[in-house]
């Protein structure tokens, strides 16, 4: 069981930081309730709507551009597992791998993906 | 690093699309871009003809053998022809370019890695990215509900076939144990599992999603929408460049990885190239928009490229690559009259009397309409001629007797067209057609004169035919 320990730590940690910025965010936080407030919120969409309803699409531009650091993360997270065995080879890989996804983000951006109007 | 020099054109024709994209916002005309694609196609047909690499990299994953230097060349080729043809064109339709050319050379990319894909899950990766930047490529001119429509139907039933294709790999995976071409080959011969039933559906699901990619009967569905709704450009691309890819995939799987599985791959390739040659060419004859009529012969020309592959011979393959490469320029030659045309190109009615108003161009036209009927002095007879002997060598008289049926068919409405252009002179001919665009002029005249030498010289692209 004793392997089992790195994950249990884990999740203490995990929950302590998150415990932690919670607590500090409603202590210090400032307070100002409104009704908007109170309603449930899903990314800025009405939560219960009919289909019928029109919708913007740059909420659908964010889910796209959200994908392009989805999928990097994707292939990060398996090439760090074995980044040691990989070496300078493996190093250089990643960073033409991000390269490549950084060449579609910057065209998002320059077309201007990112400015919420 | 050796390693690299395997996928050396992809790399450029990648580096330049990445290029292209990080100064999109600045391209506004079109020329500038399309002379650097223009060079990038050519420096990847020169990096896989000239530089020596080793046979094969990643693993034995990608081949750089004969037949993935020839298509290699072949889309370089169609590449630097549809960014000719497109210049002037996306400025008409006010497409963006930068977007446009790198779409055009991703997609190119992704049939270059097809063409060398000697591995299953590579070759669905390189007619993936091929296929899902022609998605694209037929919805670039967003203003026309016809290109709109056209994009979705297409990507619908593209995504359909690609599911066919991963569905016949998961399976073929599943029965072999492995995914790369030779390994599936002897894993089948070895194991005997040659009748395993499960192998059977694996096969004709592999062999359905690629005959998706060169609009073979039943997949062609998509092809007269898509070639409609894209601009003429576009359409030319695709019926050039995506059924050469397609051809090339079912070359190297047929031949390599399904070889013990002959008899059943024969019979699968046959239904679908005499469905493609009866129906392309009894559903052409009512067209009367150039672009579906195109797109119809090109159903049909499916099926005679076919042709060559059902013996399941080399020669049979080598056959079929010179169809695919003649038959490359011959539509993108045909494709860059109408793009010239602009909208008068569009219908059959627009060639009234075109030869009183504009020779040149009618006889260029005409020439194309001989070569895709498959009359000599042209090209499209030897490729014709060539792969209709490689079925009657292997004994397959009866196909062979059906293809030169279908030629007859065929020759009706090409033919049609050239009696609209030459035959009703004296009828009210309507203004001139504004000169071709310099880009359009020089795209077309090279692909004549790939067409009138491949006719002279029969034997001048038999060097570069070597069969996986």
């Amino acid at each position: 069981m004793s392997e089992y320990l790195g994950i249990a730590v884990f999740f203490v940690m995990a929950a302590a930081v998150v415990a932690t910025f919670v607590a500090l965010a409603s202590v210090l936080g400032p307070k100002k309730p409104s009704p908007t407030k109170l309603e449930p919120f899903e990314c800025g969409e009405v939560p219960f709507a009919l289909p019928a309803g029109r919708l913007a699409v740059k909420f659908y531009l964010t889910a796209i551009l959200f994908i392009l650091f989805d999928v990097e993360l994707v292939f990060l997270f398996p090439w760090a597992v074995v980044y040691r065995g990989l070496g300078a080879w493996g190093l250089g890989e990643m960073v033409i791998f991000l390269g490549v996804l950084m060449v579609g983000f910057y065209y998002a951006w320059d077309n201007g993906a990112l400015d919420w109007q | 690093m050796t390693d690299l020099l395997v996928i050396a054109p992809e790399l450029v024709l990648s580096v330049m699309a990445l290029s292209v994209i990080v100064v999109a916002r600045h391209l506004r005309r079109a020329r500038a871009a399309a002379i650097w694609v223009v060079v990038a196609g050519a420096a990847a047909a020169f990096s896989a003809v000239w530089l020596d690499g080793p046979a094969s990299g990643f693993g034995g994953t990608v081949a750089a053998d004969g037949a993935a230097r020839f298509f290699k060349v072949l889309f370089a080729a169609t590449l630097a022809v549809a960014a000719l043809l497109s210049v002037r064109h996306l400025d008409a339709e006010r497409v963006p370019p930068g977007e446009f050319y790198a779409l055009l050379l991703l997609s190119s990319t992704g049939m270059m890695l097809a063409a060398s894909a000697a591995e299953l899950l590579v070759l669905y990766l390189g007619l993936e990215l091929m296929t899902l930047c022609s998605y694209v490529l037929v919805g670039v001119t967003r203003d026309r509900p016809i290109s709109n429509e056209a994009a979705i139907k297409y990507f619908l039933l593209g995504s359909f076939a690609s599911a066919l294709l991963l569905y016949g790999i998961g399976i073929t995976y599943g029965v072999t144990g492995t995914t790369e071409f030779v390994a599936i080959a002897s894993a089948i011969s070895e194991r005997g599992l040659g009748q395993q039933p499960l192998l059977l559906v694996g096969v004709a699901l592999v062999a359905g999603g690629l005959a998706f990619k060169i609009v073979a009967v039943p997949f062609h569905a998509w092809a007269p929408d898509a070639y409609q709704g894209a601009s003429a450009p576009v359409a030319a691309f695709l019926a050039a460049g995506s059924k050469a890819a397609g051809l090339a995939a079912l070359i190297r799987v047929g031949l390599v990885a399904f070889a013990p599985e002959q008899r059943i791959w024969s019979a699968i390739l046959l239904g679908l190239a005499v469905l493609s040659m009866i129906v392309g060419s009894l559903l052409a004859v009512s067209q009367t928009n150039v672009k579906r009529l195109l797109a119809y012969s090109s159903i049909a020309h499916a099926g005679y490229a076919l042709l060559g592959l059902v013996p399941g011979t080399p020669d049979g393959a080598s056959a079929t690559m010179t169809y695919s490469l003649v038959y490359a320029f011959m539509i993108l030659g045909a494709f860059g009259i109408v793009t010239g045309l602009g909208q008068r190109g569009e219908e059959l009615e627009g060639y009234h009397g075109l030869a009183a108003v504009a020779p040149v161009r009618a006889a260029l036209m005409f020439l194309f309409l001989l070569s895709l009927t498959g009359i000599p002095p042209t090209a499209g007879f030897v490729a014709k001629f060539a792969v209709i002997l490689s079925a009657v060598r292997a004994g397959y008289v009866a196909l062979a007797v059906l293809a030169v049926l279908c030629t007859a068919v065929s020759a009706f409405f090409y033919l049609r067209v050239a009696v609209l252009m030459y035959m009703h002179m004296t009828e009210s001919p309507g203004p001139a057609p504004a000169r071709f665009p310099v880009g359009v002029s020089a795209a077309v005249v090279v692909a004549a004169s790939v067409i009138i030498l491949g006719g002279l010289f029969p034997d001048s692209f038999t060097p570069w035919t070597v069969p996986p």
